[in-house]
């Protein structure tokens, strides 16, 4: 299943670059996040809670970042698993591009889905991995502007 | 003396409808039964993988679960199963044991079994099992699983082939070379399944105290799985019980033998006590067989008059990871290439199956095996031919369905046909579906932009099988059957008999031919089957040989009782038994019809005053009758359907208007469950010919697992189905009754493909894959 999608956010490039790779503003904005670990400076560990359809699951996942050109672009790849709810696993490309005083992020993605989530129906999973895209960029979004108006630490 | 046929060939409503409509139905669901234990399998997410990791610790101490089992706990109990015959020579299957060892196979294969007070309970035990399997690529698509290199879809077999066999006439390169027209056609057949009502559903009972296994299970073989059961799990057969009461619904799928049903005994017998496990609907989507699933390429060559020279056909099929045990995954294919061109006088033929494994749900027998793909594929390579030597599709039929008056006749695939009918049911359909004026009405709507097609498809349907399905193939099937007829000692009568109900109305037909026997009413007759204590052995319900195998025990059981109840009367009365007969429930003179004595006075004498009954005379009120077809190895009906189709070639979406079939059964028992299966047959030809598909993605993930997304076909989508008859008895059997609950399937979706092509002719396009959904036809017409 491919996503793809265009999201203005109210940051330079650098300061999203930056929030990109930094756990804090990621565990804000992952939807149904209940644990972020940095495993290294390239890779997270997570415990997710979704609800797909009739399926709820806490999904258990690694994501790892790669193909990276700083500032401009990088590869998300993951997997997770769902225990009997399934798994998910995937990749995106995100390319980072300045307007104005705001960037244009814009993101391709390679989703795949086993289990009982494959079998309950794409149309199903399509439009709520469009729907939790939407809430991790407004999310993301949101941590952003808190960090900038955010006081100096 | 023979009784008469005052119900055989009547209209008798089904007795068990109304104890359902009353909400008396006796479900394996309905059955509660003490200390009994609720199972929920955790299954592979992955369609093929080593399972790295299972830690069931967690889930063994939640709420309510009492047990949790694996594969090294559980399947050592059970001996492993097989699934392949001795008469499909060379055919290949690796052993299968209850629980996923090591390698998972498809998505959905079960892995570990949780035993808990409730099913809520244990599937929620099921979130606590740690699964962890390193994915492997799974094979998915048939042509690529036969590549050299291919990785093998399960262990311990060398390729993925499973079964290869080409059938060969020889004259067949002659009758293509001198062939006026040779037509070509490639083939897709979608994968679909049953969706039973009533999923699968199993309780097992092991009573250590006596050593007894009782299984009820909503099956249509409970011989076949008592046979299995104690095999495979070392028990007598007098200790294992098989009792399938009301079943709704079967069509094949609940003939197989499953990983769940396996592990509902192994967990009893280890347990000792009940175990229940019942599928969810996304379950059985995902453990059920399911069908098809072929990709047949055929050509048909013709001459110059249109007559058909020969048929050469590639079908391959996928089957799943393993073939089904105990029948096979191969008897579909087997059938698809033997009933290529079986109602045509076709003399030359080569046939090529390759049967192949793949890393996704079994195929196996489901209604109408191997019918709809023969038929369809027959059926669209006639049409074609009568196109290109602008013939009318009836007339090319005319000229080459075989003669009424040329039986025996032996088709080149080798099947011998006693006598069938399909110049006279031709003949009828056209009359029935006033054919002449449906094609003047087409001509006039595509001048109004509106595009209406026709189809019509002759077909055979194997019934009544002998041995030579399973039984010369090592298989324990029964292809016999048995009845026990008795006389209460208040006069009514009582039959227990092997064949078994589902919901079809098999109980009354064998009421009706019991009651001719014996000169009693239907509602006279008490009709008992589906369990193994209680009824003889017998091969039950399979391949539509209940009215024409059961029925044909019924009847000579009653025969034997009647014989037996004339003697005693005769005795009594002081006459010749021959000069008695049976009618109205009592014993009269058949010359003079006059009553000489109730059968309630007869049943009173021999149970009660034995002892006035002169010496030597045998007072059994019981009779047993064991029945195996002989003659013909299969008794063939024909048939023909006609399909009435308006496709919006705006949308794609394919409106049925009418459906007509001719069907030859030979003698109808009850003409109005006759017409219940004929239309419920059409119903499922249609469903997968334009609704029904078990989609799957590259990953080998089935992606339409819930009646969310899969299609049935729905009552408003259906066409008014007329039927007619054509009645040519078997002389094989006294009664003369052969098979139909297959074939309305048969041929529904062939009429209808031949329909829709006929509608898209004047637009120059071709549809030939299952099934034929808007986006396929739209495709077809090039407008995506």
């Amino acid at each position: 299943m491919e996503l793809e999608g265009s999201q203005t956010l109210a940051a330079a490039p650098d300061q999203v670059w930056a929030a990109l790779f930094d756990r804090d503003v990621l565990a804000q904005a992952i939807p149904g996040c209940e644990t972020l670990e940095q495993t290294s400076e390239t890779s997270f560990s997570a415990m997710v809670k979704l609800k797909i359809g009739p399926v709820s699951a806490r999904f258990k996942g690694d994501v790892e970042l790669s193909d990276i050109d700083p500032g401009r672009s990088c590869t998300l790849s993951g997997k997770g698993s769902g225990g009997i709810a399934g798994f998910a696993k995937g990749a995106a490309r995100v390319t980072l591009t300045p307007e104005g005083p705001q960037t244009v992020l814009d993101y391709t993605a390679d989703v795949a889905v086993g289990g009982k989530l494959a079998a309950l129906g794409n149309r199903l999973i399509k439009a709520t991995a469009q729907k939790l895209t939407g809430e991790f960029f407004a999310n993301f979004n949101t941590a952003l502007t808190h960090e900038e108006n955010a006081p100096a630490a | 003396m023979t009784a008469g046929n005052e119900h055989i060939g009547q209209a008798h409503r089904r007795g068990n409808a109304l104890r359902h409509l009353a909400g008396r139905g006796r479900f394996v669901t309905d059955l509660a039964l003490p200390r009994m234990l609720h199972a929920a399998f955790v299954r592979s997410p992955m369609a093929r993988g080593r399972i790295a990791e299972l830690d069931v610790s967690d889930a063994a101490a939640a709420p309510g679960v009492v047990r949790v089992f694996t594969a090294e706990t559980l399947n050592k109990t059970c001996a492993p199963w097989t699934g392949t015959l001795e008469h499909f020579a060379g055919m290949k299957s690796a052993p299968q044991n209850i629980l996923a060892e090591g390698a998972v196979l498809w998505a959905g294969h079960p892995v570990t079994m949780i035993l808990a007070h409730s099913r809520a309970e244990a599937e929620d035990a099921c979130e606590l099992v740690l699964l962890d399997i390193e994915e492997e690529e799974a094979v998915v698509d048939g042509d690529a699983a036969l590549l050299d290199g291919a990785a093998p879809a399960s262990e311990g077999i060398d390729s993925n082939l499973c079964f290869r066999t080409v059938l060969e006439t020889p004259g067949l390169d002659d009758a293509f070379a001198s062939a006026a027209h040779v037509v070509e056609e490639s083939f897709t057949f979608g994968r679909h399944t049953a969706v039973t009502l009533e999923p699968r559903a199993v309780i097992a009972d092991f009573d250590p105290s006596t050593g007894q296994l009782t299984v009820h299970q909503g099956t249509q073989t409970p011989y076949q799985f008592q046979d299995v059961y104690a095999r495979h799990f070392g028990l007598p057969e007098s200790k294992v019980r098989v009792i399938a009461p009301d079943v709704g619904g079967s069509f094949g799928m609940k003939l197989h033998v499953y990983n769940e049903e396996m592990a509902t005994v192994a967990a009893s017998l280890t347990l000792g006590r009940p175990v229940r496990f019942v599928a969810d609907r996304l379950e059985s989507f995902v453990s059920d067989i399911h069908a098809r699933d072929h990709r047949v390429t055929a050509r048909m060559a013709v001459d110059a008059a249109g007559t058909i020279l020969a048929m050469d056909v590639d079908d391959m099929t996928q089957i799943g990871a393993f073939s089904t045990y105990p029948r096979t995954s191969v008897a579909e294919g087997n059938q698809v290439i033997r009933l290529m061109g079986a109602p045509y006088r076709m003399p030359d033929y080569r046939g090529r199956l390759s049967v192949v494994f793949q890393n996704k749900v079994q195929t196996s027998q489901y209604r109408a095996v191997g019918h709809p793909i023969a038929c369809a594929v027959t059926e669209a390579l006639v049409d074609r031919a009568a196109e290109q030597l602008d013939l009318d599709p009836f007339e090319i039929r005319a000229r080459n369905l075989v003669a009424d008056d040329a039986y025996p006749h032996v088709s080149a695939t080798g099947y011998q046909f006693e006598k069938l009918s399909h110049q006279t049911s031709l003949a009828k359909l056209r009359q029935l579906m006033d054919y002449d004026t449906l094609r003047s009405e087409q001509a006039e709507l595509r001048r109004q932009g509106i595009y209406r097609g026709i189809g019509i498809a002759p077909f055979v349907e194997i019934t009544n099988p002998g041995a030579a399905f399973y039984g010369v193939g090592g298989a324990r099937i029964s292809a016999q059957d048995g009845a026990v007829v008795r006389l209460t000692p208040g006069g009514d009568v009582q039959c227990a008999i092997s064949v078994t109900e589902q919901g079809q109305g098999t109980e009354t037909i064998i009421a009706q031919i019991v009651a001719d026997q014996l000169g009693v009413t239907p509602d006279q007759v008490k009709v008992t089957t589906g369990d193994t204590d209680t009824t003889p052995s017998g091969g039950a319900t399979w391949a539509c040989r209940g009215a024409g195998i059961g029925g044909e025990t019924a009847l000579r059981a009653g025969r034997r009782l009647q014989a037996q109840i004339l003697a005693i009367a005769g005795a009594v009365l002081q006459a010749d038994p021959a000069t008695l007969a049976l009618a109205g429930g009592a014993v009269i003179d058949s010359g003079t019809g006059r009553e000489r004595i109730t059968l309630a006075e007869i049943g009173r004498i021999a149970t009660y005053r034995p002892d006035t009954l002169p010496e030597g005379c045998d007072n059994s009120l019981s009779a047993v009758q064991h029945f195996a077809p002989t003659g013909y190895p299969f008794d063939f009906t024909n048939g023909i359907q006609a399909s009435h189709v308006e496709v919006d070639i705006e949308t794609g979406v394919t409106r049925l208007l009418k459906h007509w079939v001719v069907e030859d059964c030979g003698r109808i028992i009850n003409p109005l469950l006759v017409d219940e299966q004929i239309r419920g047959g059409v119903v499922q030809g249609l469903g997968p010919a334009f609704f029904e598909e078990c989609l799957y993605d590259d990953m080998g993930q089935m992606t339409n697992a819930s009646l969310a997304d899969y299609l049935v076909p729905m009552a408003g989508e259906m066409p008014d189905i007329e039927i007619a008859h054509v009645e040519t008895p078997t002389l094989d059997t006294i009664l003369g009754a052969k098979g139909v609950g297959e074939a309305g399937t048969a041929a529904a979706g062939a009429a209808a493909m031949n329909a829709v092509n006929d509608a898209l002719r004047p637009l120059g396009a071709r549809i030939s894959q299952t099934p034929m959904t808007p986006l396929r036809i739209l495709t077809a017409l090039g407008h995506v």
